[in-house]
This record gives C-alpha cells, sequence and structure tokens, in this order.
C-alpha cells in the first residue's frame, strides 16, 4: 500500500500520469517532498506548477488540519487542486 | 416608465390563438427588477392554489428584465418561470444564447403564454412586437431542438421544446441556440400546451438612463473580464468543466450515485482534458459574452456540437463512472436535441442504475458502463418502455419502486454536481431552496469550498449565513437577468494570485469565516454601487442600486417563492436533504453525514422566518411581499 497523490492537470501532463502513487511518507510534508522528487527542475517544476494550489488529504484541506504535518496513512489521497469555477 | 424597460407585456392566449399587450407595472419592476422575480410575482397573482402544473391553467412566462439588449457582458439570458411539474412548486429556469436580446428589441419584457392549443402551434413575434403569428407545427412537431432551429426563420430568435417536452418528460427543457432552461421542467410545460416555439424579431433600441456612462464602463468591465482568472482564463480556457479536478480532489464530485465523492479516472471528462483531446473550438454561445465558456466538439456521425459541460460531465459521467468523455458529450447531444436536463436525466439514471445494482427494478444499465444508456436516454426523452418511467424523475421513480433512501433529489430536483457533504453550506442551500435541489440559485460552494478564498467547509461556521446572501443575490441576478457566472467575478485576481498556503491567504480565510451575521450585515448596506451589476442597473435604469439595494430585492423574491411553494402544499419537511446525504459518512472520520438538522433552525432564523419555515409577518411586511 502507499499514499495515492492526485495531481493537477497540468502536473499530469508534465509526469505523464495524473494519479502517482508515494511509498514511506508518514505526513503530507513528505509527500509533497517525495512528490517534487519526481519532477524535473524549469518552467514545469512541482514549485511552478503548485504555485497556487491547495493540498487535500482525503478531500479535507490540510489547513484544516495540521497542515504539513498532517500524518498520512496507506490508502490515503493527497490531491493538489485549484481554485475553480464551473456550474 | 423606468429606462431599461420596454414596457409591455405580451399575453398570448393559445386556446383562443389571441393576443394583446398590457403595460408593465412600474412598481412591481421597481420591487422585482425583471427576469425571475417579475415573472414569480405574475405568477403568484394570476394563479389559483392547487393547479396541475400540466394543465392548461398554468401560465408559462417568458421573462427578461433591464439588462437584456445591453450589450453588457453576460447579461442576455432570459428566465422561464411556471409552476414546476417536477416539484409542484415554483419553477423556473434561465437560458442564455440572444432570445433576451431578440426579446427586448422586439420591444417586449414579459411573454406570458396561458390556455393550451388544440394541435401543435407555434408563434412568431414580428415588427417590433406588432406582429404576432399563430403558424401551424404539426410538421415541426417530433423534431429535435436543432433540426427545428435550423427550420424557423434565420433572421429571428427562438426558444423551442423537443420531443421530451412535447411527451412532457418532467424535466424537459426549454432550448435557445445552444442554450437551455434546463431545470424545473419547464420544458413540459411548454409541451402541454402543444407550443413547439416562440420566435422573436425587432429593432428597437434599449433606452437607458445614462447611456454615455454605461458605454465607457462596459470597456472598463470588459478589461477587468479580460485580467480575471475566472473570467478571463479558466472559464474562457477549459469551459465549466474546468473544476473537476478540484471538486474531484475535494471528495465532492458526485460519484456511484453520490454513494463516493471521488473517481479516479475524472481526469479524463475535465475541462483540461477536453481540451487537449476533444475539443474543436470555443465560442460564445450568448450575445455580447467575452467569457466564452461554451466548447466545441466533434462527434463521429453527428458532427460539430456542443460539449458538455460542468454538471453534465459530473452527472453523466463520473456519477455513472464513465470516464469517456466522447460518451458523455454524445449524451449530452442527444439530451440536448430531445431538450432535456442533464442535471435530473443523470441524477435519474444514477437511480435507476442503483436500483438495479441491489435487484430492485431490471433497467438494463450498470454503472461503469454505457451499454444501453444511449437507447435509454432515447426513450426517456419519447416515453417508451421503461424510458416511460425514468421520465418521471428519481422521487416518482423511487415511490413506485422503492430506494427512497438513494433517490438524490430535493423537493423533487436532482442534486446537481456538489456533494454537500463537503460543502455544507451548500447542503443547506439545497434544502432550502425553492425550486429544489439545483446551485445556481446561491452557488454557496464558490464561497466554502472551490472558489478562491475557501473556508472549512465542514464546520457549522457561515453555513448558514453564506446561503441566505447567495441565495438573495441570485435572486436578483436572474431578474436582471444577468448570468450568475459573473459572480464568480467578485472576489479579485490578487487572492486569486495567492497560494492557499500562505499566511496572508489563511489569515483572511479565518477572518472571513469568524465574520459570522457580520456577513449578512455588510451585504445588506445600502451605498454606493461597487460591483458591475450594480453599476449597470444604475446607468441603465437610473435607480441606484448596491449590494444592499439587491439583498433587499432578492431577500423579497426568494419570500414570495416561498410563500408561493407554502401555498402550493410544500412545507418545512420538504426542506431536507437525500437520506443518503444526512446518514452516510463519504470523508474518513466523518461519523454521520451532512448537519442539516443543526443549521437549519439556524438558517430560518436569519431568514426571519418561524420554527417552521414560514415567514413572519413582521418579514414579509419589512421586505413588502405581498401575499
Amino acid at each position: 500500500m502507499a499514499v495515492r497523490v492526485q495531481l493537477t492537470y497540468d502536473m499530469g501532463k508534465e509526469l505523464g500520469e495524473s494519479l502517482i502513487e508515494i511509498e514511506g511518507a508518514r505526513f503530507v510534508k513528505d509527500v509533497v517532498r517525495l512528490t517534487r522528487e519526481r519532477f524535473a527542475s524549469g518552467s514545469g517544476s512541482f514549485d511552478t506548477l503548485s504555485r497556487v494550489t491547495a493540498i487535500a488529504l482525503n478531500g479535507v484541506l490540510i489547513n484544516y488540519r495540521k497542515g504539513m504535518k498532517t500524518p498520512v496513512a496507506d490508502g490515503d489521497t493527497v490531491a493538489f487542486v485549484k481554485a475553480a469555477a464551473g456550474g | 416608465m423606468i429606462k431599461g424597460y420596454a414596457g409591455r407585456i405580451l399575453e398570448i392566449d393559445l386556446g383562443a390563438r389571441r393576443h394583446s399587450y398590457r403595460p408593465l407595472h412600474e412598481e412591481t419592476a421597481r420591487l422585482y427588477i425583471g427576469g425571475k422575480g417579475y415573472g414569480t410575482r405574475l405568477l403568484y397573482d394570476m394563479t389559483e392554489p392547487g393547479i396541475d402544473p400540466l394543465g392548461p391553467d398554468n401560465p408559462l412566462i417568458f421573462a427578461t428584465g433591464p439588462l437584456n439588449g445591453s450589450v453588457a457582458p453576460q447579461s442576455n439570458r432570459f428566465a422561464v418561470v411556471t409552476k414546476s411539474p417536477l416539484t409542484g412548486g415554483i419553477g423556473n429556469a434561465t437560458c442564455g444564447g440572444s432570445f433576451a436580446y431578440a426579446m427586448k428589441r422586439a420591444g417586449i419584457d414579459l411573454i406570458v403564454v396561458k390556455g393550451r392549443s388544440a394541435d401543435p402551434v407555434r408563434i412568431e413575434v414580428e415588427g417590433d412586437g406588432d406582429e404576432v403569428r399563430f403558424i401551424d407545427a404539426r410538421d415541426l412537431w417530433g423534431k429535435g431542438t436543432y433540426e427545428t432551429q435550423a427550420k424557423l426563420d434565420k433572421k429571428m430568435k427562438h426558444a423551442v421544446i423537443g420531443p421530451a417536452g412535447e411527451n412532457r418528460v418532467r424535466y424537459a427543457g426549454i432550448v435557445s441556440d445552444e442554450r437551455i432552461a434546463g431545470r424545473s421542467g419547464v420544458g413540459a410545460v411548454m409541451g402541454s400546451k402543444n407550443l413547439k416555439a416562440v420566435s422573436v424579431h425587432g429593432s428597437r433600441k434599449l433606452e437607458m438612463d445614462d447611456a454615455d456612462a454605461f458605454k465607457e464602463y462596459t470597456k472598463e468591465v470588459r478589461e477587468i473580464f479580460k485580467e480575471h482568472p475566472v473570467l478571463g482564463s479558466s472559464l474562457k480556457r477549459f469551459g465549466t468543466a474546468s473544476i473537476v479536478n478540484t471538486t474531484n480532489g475535494r471528495n465532492i464530485i458526485p460519484t456511484h450515485n453520490f454513494k463516493y465523492g471521488h473517481f479516479d479516472d475524472a481526469m479524463k471528462v475535465s475541462g483540461e482534458y477536453m481540451e487537449d483531446h476533444e475539443l474543436v473550438g470555443v465560442k460564445s454561445s450568448c450575445i455580447h459574452c467575452p467569457v466564452t465558456c461554451g466548447r466545441d466538439v466533434e462527434l463521429e456521425g453527428i458532427g460539430r456540437v456542443k460539449g458538455p459541460e460542468y454538471e453534465t460531465v459530473a452527472l453523466l459521467g463520473t456519477n455513472l463512472e464513465i470516464g469517456d468523455l466522447k460518451r458523455v458529450s454524445e449524451w449530452n447531444y442527444h439530451a440536448d436535441d430531445l431538450g432535456m436536463d442533464t442535471i435530473s436525466l443523470g441524477g435519474t439514471l444514477s437511480f435507476a442504475m442503483e436500483l438495479q445494482e441491489r435487484g430492485m427494478l431490471e433497467v438494463g444499465v450498470s454503472f461503469g458502463d454505457p451499454a444501453g444508456v444511449t437507447e435509454l436516454i432515447q426513450d426517456i426523452g419519447h416515453r417508451r418502455g421503461l424510458g416511460n418511467e425514468l421520465a418521471e424523475g428519481s422521487k416518482r421513480m423511487s415511490e413506485k419502486y422503492g430506494g427512497k433512501d438513494f433517490a438524490m433529489h430535493v423537493k423533487g430536483m436532482e442534486l446537481s454536481a456538489y456533494d454537500p457533504r463537503g460543502s455544507y453550506a451548500q447542503g443547506v442551500e439545497y434544502a432550502t431552496t425553492n425550486r429544489g435541489g439545483c446551485h445556481v440559485q446561491g452557488a454557496s460552494m464558490y464561497m466554502e469550498s472551490v472558489g478562491p478564498l475557501t473556508i472549512n467547509p465542514q464546520n457549522l461556521k457561515l453555513k448558514a449565513d453564506i446561503p441566505v446572501v447567495q441565495q438573495n443575490l441570485a435572486c436578483a441576478i436572474n431578474s436582471m437577468v444577468l448570468c450568475i457566472f459573473s459572480t464568480y467575478g467578485m472576489i479579485p485576481k490578487a487572492i486569486h494570485d495567492m497560494s492557499p498556503n500562505s499566511f496572508q491567504y489563511k489569515l483572511i480565510a479565518k477572518i472571513f469565516e469568524n465574520l459570522g451575521p457580520l456577513l449578512r450585515l455588510g451585504m445588506s448596506v445600502k451605498g454606493r454601487p461597487m460591483i458591475w451589476w450594480e453599476k449597470w442597473l444604475t446607468y441603465i435604469t437610473g435607480q441606484p442600486m448596491s449590494s444592499g439595494h439587491l439583498q433587499e430585492i432578492g431577500a423579497r423574491i426568494f419570500n414570495l417563492e416561498r410563500m408561493y411553494n407554502l401555498r402550493e402544499g410544500l412545507s418545512a419537511a420538504d426542506d431536507t436533504l437525500p437520506a443518503r446525504i444526512l446518514n452516510e459518512p463519504t470523508f474518513p472520520g466523518m461519523k454521520s453525514g451532512h448537519p442539516l438538522g443543526e443549521l437549519l433552525p439556524r438558517y430560518y432564523k436569519n431568514r426571519g422566518w418561524d420554527a417552521n419555515g414560514v415567514p413572519t409577518a413582521k418579514t414579509l411586511d419589512r421586505l413588502k411581499v405581498q401575499v
């Protein structure tokens, strides 16, 4: 088992897949660090693409939990989400 | 007459094939603006309680407002108001395109269609409204909305129904260009009158109180729109389906008949995916709108057609567990051509699939499998076989076949694509919105869970306040008649540009979340016009309009709708959410579902209603709601 990471569309395009799995993460900060490692540096870098994204753990923004120190467990889904409008 | 209005209402008696004009009532226009507001006032006053929504006594009201006929961006929608055959309460829907613009050019504020024609008929209004013709429409009866419009006079603008409206599918809509007044079953009411199409053409100019100020300011607004991250970028580039990955990440995209809030293949029906794989064009289907949220896709054997919106890719995609944009686009095309609301269609299909999954009814369609869906959609539109059952909607099906706990509707109207278990204010809005389970009568989710400045959507703070101000605002917006997407521009670019993980963002969100009653108080201040629709209304009508004025007018409209529903037999018992939403958790650690029981009394109090959800005499008096 691992933590599933749902990337934004642009991140997914950069990596070639939009849903990845991360092994060995204990906290959200570990998920972010290990996800960043998958990206190359430059214009398509993780830091560029994630600049205005929030992070949700199983649908709940980490801002309402313990931020980057929120613990994660196998089977959890961490998502990078942008603000959006539809209807 | 106040500027911005044509000053007259066209009344059509289909049974007698007669028409007449009467003047617009100036005081009613001041109190209710136009569009949905004015239409609701007319419906309330001209009908007896308890009429059959599909009978001749139910009027079908096409209503414009003072912004229609102008070149203001996003300002050319019309409202349709009637008694809903889906809910038995107030029915309304708005529609883009250019029909509203044409109505105002023809010198008409509202068209009130009464009675029933013995045979299929269509109406043409020309000569700046002076020529009204009743034309035999038997040659068009049975034809889809696309073919029907193609056969009508090219210089006119049309509002038509397809087979779904003719066959009185309870969630049939009225189509104009490629847009649809989808909700409430307004198309079924039109079909019940044997009215196939209304076509209008005219050349009158809209008179404004201060045309120069309007013109100058509109130029400014166009620049604001260009720079805005939603109106000028995400909606423009990816359409409304650009929100898919956000609702999926927030665990609120309907999946498997709202059993879950996340679908692994959601990305494949997103606006971004559409742009990369299916898109053949972007366009503005609505006159004078620079946002161009409309998409074009190519379908094999059909050609270039309108692409699906967010609600459609969610309700016909993720909710049915179909991650195939081609399929969803095809179903969207069929629904549009038949003239059906894709939200209620998707909610009814997923309900039927769950009935089959539980062995309660053999429907021949299953989650995750597109086989049979196209045929079933056609059968619904034509009320053939089992399609005749699904044409009644999920509420009536659940009363016949069981499954009330997982029939995903409010007041009979199927929920739209934001699961309220992860968006509590949206849940309160669904439960209390007068036309039923819809999101565009407030769009609370934008303020709490998906927009650029979100709060914790899963505590009780502001969750009984946001729906009040948002519903009031939406009532006013739908009476101008402006596109609800304009409200997405309320939050400035500077907030969009902030990282949600930054200290400043968290601080602003925290302050917002803790505003409490100050939110309603602040919105109710009658000051200077600030945002574009307030300024446009002021320049066009000469009546000063601010947030406070519009909150008051919106509350007046909302309470009148409420009184209509109470008169028609709805009650506080109908202010609820599906049992699945109330009882089944979808988030880890969530003990139950949506906490509506705790929020509803607060909402009633904020509205000035008693414990039974009835507006008090004091509230009605304060808002000048005469009943």
